[in-house]
């Protein structure tokens, strides 16, 4: 019997009931006007309604309302702040929608021992603010730092704009606290990591980073603070053509540098964004280069002259040092403001996420420059090219009958193609809903299998935002049999 | 294109690997489990000595791209010969991986985890894999994580295997991140009693992002800087010290007469914490974090470990119980990796599901 089936056999009154008297009040909502603004994240083109929506205040809540689920056999989605773009905190139909939000305080920032407990709603800017008067900050930076949670990072393993020199979530948390789901220790809360660098047993702390809230529910998270770098120098560079800006990627790095953020944007990003911000970008150029380097100051003066030298040879057309930090700061705000400015050029935009070896971003972005045109849509890059991940942002306007299906299949052909080159199907944002049809196409049935049985193992009363992430077997026959005729 | 490959060391025995896994699994084997190894030579660091399913033949890099900064190889290749290619292009593993000996092996370091003195300061061995392929439990050949620098596809099993010590799969290869080498490595050291390790503490934390290890030992705390050689120079001028010829290779290696005392343990603490060293010598490294202790009272190391929020890991003489405190997720990944146990029972049951201990 599926989640969905089972869902209908239980009364879905008495569930609501017991669910009363944990979450009184309006921490509980079940009428359709208040459940809709959670019907989605923040890929609003999937949307579902949930059966309820949760407010999680403690830890103790999360408890309760897990093992009501597992009383009365109802699939729960957990979600932070709602700003995952691969509709991965989207609601199951018939389902509870579990949202921690509410817990969102900074429990201890320990400025000796350099790390912060947090509660899994605690927003990722506001942790990096409460920890600057002791000269730290939390580095995983995702665009959407301003809104996003602690939780929702680790479940997601969230990157960012610096995690090339500072690494992803994965690098930068110390331990979580979890409530289980396995059969062995159900509704127990468990504690994954240690602040000791290493952990008895195996690293499961690792595994529930990206696990993408299907293998429990976070309900701590104790991080590592990085010291506020002495010295930040940001330069700009201006490309004739795309190809040359991300040949100067991988020349940079055959250098010997590694710079703190390594970021590109092409050129119709570049013009989005000038037009939305004025972050006084050069609007000649096919492509721009934004580059951090930080650390002791003779440490960066070396390497600045190292990377100028590169950039020159690499063709740059103009060369920028940001005179101060009003004008860095103005640089970066471009950068992290070109989603919402790209936004303003189209009705509706769909992000995606592939990574791919350095050396091939020149071919990713030709191949898919070829195949917007193939479907009649416009496509802006702006990414994350130190790490080779790359964010194509399709523009299309949903109100067209089939421009929601032809973004996606060009989505599904840049993702593709992504595979091809040596690459993945996501470098940070998730699976989700968005690209489980290409899990299909980057694992083999083995592999998938396996994924599944993991899932069965630690939630075997499928729980947790089931048939997300790990596609079914016969999702993956039908995707691939489509694919063979159609492709 | 990189010519990464001496014809002499390549050799690929993956699917003997695999057959063998497959007959254990299905009960056609001559035993229904197979104790999984490497070189042995961390044997002298209680692992095993005898493998009834060697993994050191099979050997050679697969991939090597410098620019990638991204290296792919057999579990069975030494590390020793894979550092050797990595020099010739100025470039080293993104974390410090022990070899205890010229012929240990990828495999291994990946099974057991160990970390060197950087692992404060930098790459954590788990903190660089980006992808594994391996036989599970079913004989199957499956390959997760890749060879690009950020990968969410799927669970993260790749980086699972870092310390499983091989009980949830046998590694065929690794691919590992990799960096520069530093242009310029110095240390210094200190004359500091014991009690004035913790004020030390204050201060490392305005050395870094230059500071690339801290030891402690025989009442001199070594400072270990690298990075652009002017940077290193400037900080080295404005901290004083005597210069320190630790070897710190050696130190990595574990090859110090210090680690090969009868007994040998390590206590694994949150950093900066101040260990009761009262029995046994000890040698203090990541600013507190990690402390090695030669011939001391393990029961005793482990109380006190365990009072800090730590544990102990027991490499030679009585042991102590370091299984950790989720035995039901230990056990539910091991039946869904290898459901018939056939991967180093006795390991399993040890350190990763025993929580009496000693």
């Amino acid at each position: 019997m599926s989640h969905i089936d089972s869902a209908r056999t239980v009364d879905e009154q008495s569930f609501i009931a017991a669910l009363k008297k944990v979450f009184h009040g309006e921490r509980l909502l079940v009428s359709r006007e208040n459940l809709s603004p959670y019907e989605c994240d923040a890929l609003p083109v999937y949307t579902t309604q949930a059966l309820a929506v949760a407010l999680a205040e403690s830890e103790q809540d999360v408890v309760e309302a897990l093992q009501l689920c597992r009383q009365f056999g109802i699939p729960v989605v957990s979600r932070g702040a709602g700003t995952g773009l691969s509709a991965g905190a989207k609601p199951i139909a018939g389902g509870l929608l579990l949202v921690t939000a509410p817990m969102k305080q900074i429990l201890e920032v320990d400025p000796v021992a350099m790390t912060a407990r947090v509660q899994p709603g605690a927003i990722n800017q506001q942790l990096s603010i409460a920890s600057a008067p002791h000269d730290l900050y939390y580095a995983p930076d995702p665009s959407s730092q301003i809104a996003c949670s602690i939780g929702g990072n680790v479940a997601e393993n969230a990157g960012g704009v610096h995690c090339l020199k500072y690494g992803v979530t994965v690098q930068n948390v110390l331990s979580v606290r979890l409530v289980s789901a396995a059969e062995e220790n159900f509704g127990e809360v468990i504690t994954l990591g240690s602040a000791c660098l290493s952990q008895p047993g195996f690293d499961l702390l690792a595994l529930v980073h990206g696990s993408e809230g299907g293998l429990g529910v976070i309900t701590e998270v104790t991080v590592k603070l990085t010291p506020v770098p002495e010295h930040t120098r940001t330069l700009m560079a201006d490309f004739a053509s795309v190809r040359q800006a991300a040949d100067a990627v991988s020349a940079i790095v055959r250098a010997g540098v590694i710079p703190a953020a390594l970021e590109m944007m092409d050129k119709l990003a570049i013009s989005a964004t000038e037009a939305f911000c004025k972050a006084g970008y050069n609007l000649d150029a096919a492509g721009i280069l934004l580059i951090d380097l930080d650390g002791h100051p003779l440490e960066v003066a070396a390497e600045l002259a190292i990377v100028e030298k590169v950039l020159a040879e690499s063709g740059a057309v103009t060369v920028h040092l940001a005179a101060d930090d009003e004008q860095r700061a103005r640089w970066w705000k471009g950068r992290k403001s070109a989603f919402p400015a790209i936004g303003r050029l189209s009705p509706d935009y769909y992000c995606i996420d592939g990574t791919v070896p350095r050396h091939r971003i020149g071919d990713v972005l030709e191949a898919t420059e070829r195949f917007a045109e193939k479907y009649a849509l416009r496509v802006a890059n702006v990414f994350h090219a130190g790490d080779g991940n790359l964010h194509p942002i399709i523009m299309f306007d949903g109100r067209e009958p089939d421009a929601l299906e032809r973004t996606e299949k060009l989505a599904a052909d840049i993702l593709e193609y992504c595979i091809e080159v040596g690459g993945t199907i996501t470098g940070e944002h998730g699976v989700g809903v968005e690209k489980i049809n290409q899990m299909a196409v980057q694992f083999s049935d083995a592999e998938l299998a396996q994924f599944r049985a993991i899932k069965s193992a630690l939630d075997p009363h499928k729980l947790l935002n089931p048939d997300k992430q790990i596609p079914s077997l016969a999702r993956c026959q039908e995707y691939r049999a489509l694919r063979s005729c159609c492709g | 294109m990189v010519d990464f490959t001496a014809p002499h060391l390549v050799r690929d025995i993956s699917a003997d690997i695999a057959t063998q896994i497959a007959a254990a699994y299905h009960g056609r084997g001559d035993t229904e489990s197979l104790c999984l190894g490497g070189s042995a030579s961390r044997a002298a660091f209680g692992l095993a000595d005898q493998a009834t399913l060697p993994l050191a033949g099979h050997t050679g890099v697969v991939d090597y791209q410098p620019e990638e900064l991204i290296l792919r190889a057999r579990a069975g290749t030494p590390l020793s010969e894979i550092e050797a290619l990595l020099g010739k292009h100025n470039q080293r593993f993104a974390a410090e991986i022990p070899s205890p000996s010229a012929d240990s092996t990828l495999g291994g370091a990946i099974a057991c985890g160990w970390d060197g003195p950087g692992r404060a300061f930098g790459g954590a061995l788990r903190d660089i894999v980006l992808g594994c392929q391996l036989v599970n439990g079913r004989g199957e050949t499956v390959r997760f994580g890749g060879q690009v620098m950020k990968n969410v596809a799927g669970y993260d099993l790749a980086r699972l295997q870092v310390g499983a010590l091989g009980t949830l799969g046998a590694i065929l290869d690794v691919t590992l991140r990799l960096q520069p080498q530093a242009e310029c490595t110095k240390s210094v050291r200190f004359e500091v009693a014991p009690a004035g390790l913790h004020d030390w503490w204050q201060r490392t934390r305005a050395l870094r992002p230059l500071l690339s290890g801290t030891c402690y030992f025989e009442g001199h705390l070594h400072l270990r800087f690298s990075g652009r050689e002017r940077a290193v120079n400037d900080v080295l001028k404005q901290l004083g010290g005597e210069e320190s010829g630790l070897d710190w290779r050696a130190l990595m290696d574990l090859r110090p007469a210090f680690f090969h005392g009868e007994r040998l343990a390590c206590a694994y603490l949150p950093r900066y914490a101040s260990l009761p060293l009262t029995t046994g010598q000890a040698l203090v490294e990541w600013e507190g974090a990690r402390v090695w202790v030669r011939d001391g009272d393990h029961l005793t190391l482990a109380r006190d470990a365990a009072e800090l929020g730590g544990f102990v890991r027991v490499m030679r003489g009585p042991t102590v119980s370091s299984a950790g405190t989720t035995p039901a997720w230990h056990r539910a990944l091991k039946s869904a990796l290898d459901p018939k146990g056939v991967f180093n029972p006795a390991y399993f049951e040890r350190h990763f599901v025993d929580e009496g201990g000693a």
